[in-house]
């Protein structure tokens, strides 16, 4: 299983390589016209935030790294590997239903948004099946009769 | 400073039959939102928050005030029920009510814990309706040296709390400032990582991000364990309202957790978890008996429970007054706010009093109404515990992808919120807190403004960056927050040690 450290270690050096990158962008951050000359560049607050978020990422990172101890040694990110497939399919059903609405539309989405996700949760019993698909036909009813939301 | 026009005014607004069904409707929906665990306030008024969209400035902010309230209140009833926390809040319940109610006193339990909710919500009430005009007379002077020091005060306390580790807060925190520099730069006009999309002109919307990092990022979390079942028995669900005898025996703790839980709401950044916690602690370390906390004994239900909802008042003050959010969930409120075309802060004070006198009153016919409805629907409300989350799961996600969308009629923003849900999701799995990460997001604007302004009107100096009493006075109260702790148990150490030293 994904160790709390491992996982640390690799979001904290993420953060770092980000925080370089958003600073070099910032860098070409040009002003319009007259405004140009007023105040601090429009690149200083970024930066200075970049720079803060990338120093404290890499005390989290030397934690980690060096002696390991953030108040969660041993620790997994997921409890189990059955909670890790039930939430990372979960995030993967999202991430398909959202793709289906820009592509199939809103009622496709919403057709297959909960099921996607029942399967996600391991879902068996049909019942379940059925009271979501019913929620998700309130939940239509309700944005497009009684608040007139067009899709 | 008192408006009777105003007052008036607010009267009329509140006692409109449609501000009346909302103010009802938003305690029956907190109410079912709190009982469900893992969904506490900011994601009940996150996912109210589309619907307020068609609704008036003062019925709506009317629902999410009734939605916070009742959700706070919500929390405890499954804490004491089954021993699961609706809300973070309710955590400090757990301890005294799920023992109690295992003891047959479910009843005794639930009507402590909804007495101390009323009792604690009138009195952050009345405290919100005189400080809150004060605080925004004063606020009205203040200038961007001062909202500076609010604004870190306000950050640095959050991320404090927030979790164990103080650097995993800031870095949080920081990552949700910097994401507000996207779009356009309000001072001179240039454009800051819009990645030639229009889209981002104005920046990452508000709204779309905080209900991804609560409700999206919640959902996928209780997706993990959806199949879980919970054992629920329902008998000793009858409200058992304490008496006279018990009130009396209990005012102290009563007095004590509603000051406690205001004080602490009105903190910037802190919540309702924390003044429960706090007043719990005190309550233990006060009692003649500390052993009996834990055992289902009244003073553990009423000290966290009192607390909590003390802590709504408490959190409106800097909301209200200054556009700091008080709270996690005042920082989605002030969503709702902006959705109304109102900027909180000591202007709107002058501006807009009869809204500010709405809420007042609205907030005191909240807890009393909140009262009597507790007392009929909790039979009722609690058999929601039995509702699965695997139907939670989907219906949650649904209506926050419907709702972003009903908001804006912008499938940019659906996006936004998908991708405000993952990173909420990650942290939270890497053990960070997101308190940090939306105040932040809050902050950010006001954060970069008033340092750049400060910068400016320094002009190079530092004793004039810090030319501000105000400003000093703050830096100074956080200073002594930051270090409280680590002098109180320097002295108690060497207290220690001298005693035994002979």
């Amino acid at each position: 299983m994904l160790t709390q450290r491992l996982a640390n270690i690799v979001f904290t050096v993420l953060v770092i390589i980000a925080c370089a990158y958003f600073a070099v962008v910032a860098q070409g951050f040009e002003a319009a016209g007259l405004l140009a000359s007023s105040g601090l560049p429009s690149r200083f607050f970024p930066q200075l935030l970049l720079g803060f978020t990338a120093l404290c990422a890499a005390v989290v990172l030397y934690v980690y790294a060096s002696k390991g101890e953030a108040g969660d040694e041993g620790q997994t990110v997921f409890a189990s590997s059955a909670e890790a497939r039930h939430g990372l399919l979960a995030l993967a059903a999202a991430v398909v239903s959202y793709v289906v609405w820009l592509n199939f539309g809103y009622v496709v989405m919403a057709l297959i948004c909960g099921p996607l996700l029942c399967l996600a949760m391991g879902v068996r019993n049909p019942v379940i099946y059925g009271v979501v698909l019913a929620l998700a036909a309130g939940v239509y009813l309700i944005f497009t009769q009684l608040l007139g939301t067009q899709f | 400073m008192f408006d009777a026009a105003a007052v008036g005014v607010a009267f009329a607004n509140l006692f409109d039959p449609f501000t009346m069904i909302m103010l009802v409707a938003g305690i029956l929906l907190g109410l079912v939102i709190g009982i469900l665990p893992g969904l506490g306030p900011p994601i009940a008024i996150a996912l109210a928050l589309p619907f307020t969209f068609y609704m008036e400035a003062v019925p709506s902010l009317i629902l999410l005030l009734a939605i916070y309230n009742a959700a706070i209140y919500g929390g405890s009833i499954s804490a004491i029920a089954v021993g699961i926390p609706g809300t973070g809040a309710a955590i400090a319940t757990v301890m005294d009510g799920h023992a109690m109610y295992k003891q047959g006193r479910g009843g005794e339990a639930l009507g402590l814990s909804l007495t101390g909710s009323i009792i604690g919500g009138l009195v952050s009430v009345v405290c919100l309706t005189f400080i809150a005009p004060v605080l925004a007379q004063v606020a009205i002077k203040f200038g961007p040296r001062e909202f500076l020091a609010i604004s870190v005060f306000g950050l640095v306390v959050v991320v404090r709390v927030a979790g164990a580790n103080l650097f995993k807060g800031l870095l949080v925190g920081g990552l949700g400032i910097f994401l507000t520099t996207w779009g356009l730069d309000e001072l001179n006009g240039a454009e800051r990582y819009t990645f030639g999309t229009y889209h981002l002109y104005e920046g990452i919307p508000l709204v779309p991000f905080l209900v991804g990092i609560f409700a999206v990022s919640e959902v996928l979390i209780g997706a993990e364990k959806a199949l879980k079942r919970i054992e629920f028995d329902k008998t000793s669900l009858t409200v058992k309202i304490p008496g006279l005898k018990t009130l009396a025996k209990l005012k102290g703790n009563l007095a004590r957790s509603s000051i406690l839980g205001t004080i602490i709401g009105i903190i910037p950044g802190e919540g309702a978890a924390v003044g429960a916690f706090f007043a719990y602690s005190e309550e233990k370390r006060r009692s003649k008996e500390p052993e009996k906390f834990g055992t289902g004994i009244p003073e553990g239900i009423v000290a966290p429970e009192t607390a909590n909802n003390a802590t709504v008042g408490g959190a409106l003050v800097p909301t209200l007054t200054l556009g700091v959010p008080g709270s996690p969930a005042a920082a989605v409120l002030l969503g709702a706010f902006l959705i109304q075309g109102l900027a909180p802060g000591p202007t709107l004070f002058d501006e807009r009093p009869d809204i500010m006198y709405s809420l007042f009153l609205g907030l005191f016919f909240i807890n009393i109404l909140l009262f009597f409805i507790g007392l009929f629907a909790i039979r009722f409300a609690a058999m929601l515990i039995k509702v699965p989350m695997t139907v939670i799961v989907p219906t949650v996600l649904l209506l926050s992808f419907t709702g972003i969308y009903a908001v804006s009629n912008s499938l940019f923003n659906v996006g936004v919120l998908l991708a405000a849900g993952v990173l909420g999701y990650v942290v939270r799995k890497l053990g960070y807190s997101i308190a940090p990460l939306s105040i932040g997001f809050v902050l950010g604007p006001i954060l970069e403004n008033s340092l750049r302004q400060s910068i400016t009107i320094a002009d190079g100096s530092t004793a004039e960056f810090f030319n501000t009493p105000i400003g000093l006075g703050i830096y100074a109260v956080l200073a002594l927050t930051i270090l409280w702790g680590p002098i109180s148990t320097w002295v108690r150490s060497r207290m220690a040690g001298k005693v035994e030293d002979p």
